[in-house]
């Protein structure tokens, strides 16, 4: 099947720093996939370049068949960015809720102000997406009023109610509490179940053997190592993620 | 409820440990409160009593002149009025300049970020009192003749803009990256973003400073007075005094306004500060 999502030959540099060094990764439709490695790594980076939340360098990003090239500039290009965001959901580490709205206002946000969408179906989308990581009841409440993990919860179904075609989660559990994380990595798998593209940057080994159909190892800026968690985990190629495989084990990282 | 094995006496349902101690910080800090209110009360009679014309164990107090306090007391008060029309529209207008000049700083372009530090610098760095007397007296002499409102209110707000751009960027600048990252996310551009997610946010944060900037505002409007064509409480109140030789009686009276009327807006003010604290955050 052709790849719904096709990095190629990526770079990218903060100053001088080289953080990703010619990276190119194939994604399939409704495939999960997960990025690990160490911070630092590029992994990130990687993912925020995705929907231009930062600027590639070098190289070029194909969302569903929209190809941009790095370093584009001028009306089209942002037209291109633009349309490249809309086939994109985000999930952020730190949620990034807009404390000034509800839980509704969140999430129906992005589809009256951006796409335009009358606000009476926005609002039953919205409360489609609620119900389905189980927060319809906190509706009318304010994000500060919720815990880590329903605010991220709710953070999904902002993403979702967008009705992207991959979503990105840039280590949706790191900022919970542990005894929180459980609950957003059960809605995770109800949207991979549900058949999402999913790309996620995670330290949850558990949940990228589980779930993802590919896990995807970077280290210094590349990938250095692809493939089917059961072989990742029982005989990894390089050193370099036996050392990170290991380090989870030990509970250390 | 308990009681003792012993006696059979019935004992008082015991109290736990935090209510005691959340009980005695309640005392404490009403003790306090009431005994703040008395100290402001005998402070007040002192105040009020230097100005009684008594003599008391030989110290002399000041005599003032009820009848003229009497007469003039509604004409002085007349000025309430003008004094806060100067007050709203300056500060209305400062608000829309403190704005332009808080995003100017944020901006990009060369010439528009230098344009709003210029603005800040020059007039921070002149007096208001030279402002004011610039566009009533100065700019005449350029064929440009401005009444003593106009003149007031367009010195007073941009002044007062150029102090409140910086309550503005702070504002701006407590809405975390984060928030401005998940507009993007969502699609938004740039002018969505700013009136969706960052202004509403960055004003609720202004509004308590731009509160106190009025109130300081209220007392600067009687710079205005300079003018000799505004007729507000500062300019009737020299006015009176100084035909009638009783400036002390005039300037006391000007003072009590002043001081009602802050303490007013200040009240207003906590009022709205708490019923927007209510929502969120």
């Amino acid at each position: 099947m052709a790849p719904i999502v096709q990095v190629t030959n990526l770079d990218k540099y903060f100053g001088r720093l080289h953080v990703l060094k010619e990276v190119s990764i194939d994604v399939a439709p409704r495939e999960v996939v997960c990025l690990i490695g160490r911070s630092g790594s590029g992994k990130s980076t990687l993912l925020r370049c995705i929907n231009f939340l930062e600027e590639p360098s070098f190289g070029t990003i194909e969302v569903d068949g929209l190809k941009v090239e790095a370093g584009g500039k001028g009306k089209e290009h942002r037209q291109l960015v633009h349309d490249v965001r809309l086939k994109t959901g985000m999930v952020f580490q730190e949620f990034n809720l807009f404390p000034h709205m509800s839980v509704l206002e969140n999430v129906i946000e992005g589809p009256v102000t951006v796409k335009g969408i009358d606000r009476a179906k926005a609002i039953a989308l919205a409360e489609e997406n609620l119900d389905s990581v189980g927060l319809l009841f906190k509706k009318d409440e304010y994000p500060n009023r919720l815990s880590g993990g329903q605010k991220q919860r709710v953070a999904i179904a902002r993403a979702l109610t967008m009705e992207p075609k991959v979503m990105l989660f840039d280590e949706p559990t790191s900022a919970l509490d542990p005894e929180l994380i459980g609950e957003v990595l059960n809605v995770m798998k109800k949207v991979a179940k549900d058949g999402m593209t999913m790309l996620v940057v995670t330290h949850e080994m558990g949940f990228a053997r589980e779930v993802a159909d590919r896990v995807l190892v970077m280290a210094d800026g590349e990938i250095i190592e692809d493939s089917k968690p059961d072989n990742l985990f029982s005989k990894p190629k390089d050193p370099r993620t036996k050392a990170l495989i290991d380090r989870y084990r030990t509970g250390s990282n | 409820m308990r009681s003792d094995s012993t006696t059979g006496h019935v004992i008082k349902p015991v109290l736990s440990q935090a209510e005691l101690l959340y009980e005695s910080q309640q005392r404490t800090s009403r003790r306090f409160r009431t005994n703040v209110g008395l100290s402001w009360g005998i402070l007040l009679l002192i105040l009020a009593y230097l100005f009684s014309g008594q003599n008391f164990l030989g110290i002399k107090t000041i005599q003032i002149d009820f009848e003229f306090i009497r007469n003039n007391m509604f004409f002085i008060a007349g000025g309430l009025g003008e004094t806060l029309l100067v007050s709203v529209l300056s500060i209305t207008l400062a608000t829309i300049l403190a704005l332009l000049a808080a995003l100017g700083r944020l901006s990009t372009i060369p010439p528009v970020y230098a344009l709003s530090t210029f603005y800040v610098s020059l007039i921070r760095g002149t007096p208001l009192y030279l402002q004011i007397f610039f566009f009533f007296l100065a700019l005449p002499q350029l064929g440009i003749i401005l009444t003593g409102l106009f003149a007031g209110v367009l010195a007073l707000g941009l002044n007062y803009g150029a102090y409140m751009s910086e309550i503005f960027r702070a504002g701006l600048a407590s809405v975390g990256k984060g928030q401005r990252e998940a507009a993007i996310a969502l699609g938004m551009n740039p002018w969505q973003t700013m009136k969706r997610i960052v202004l509403p946010q960055a004003l609720r944060f202004a509004l308590p400073p731009t509160g106190n900037e009025f109130i300081a505002m209220t007392k600067d409007s009687a710079l205005v007075s300079a003018t000799g064509f505004v007729h507000e409480v500062m300019w009737r109140a020299t006015r009176v005094g100084r035909a009638q030789f009783h400036n002390l009686e005039a300037l006391i009276m000007a003072a009590i306004f002043y001081w009602v009327m802050t303490l007013l807006l200040s009240y207003v003010q906590s009022v709205i500060e708490t019923r927007l604290s209510r929502g969120d955050r």
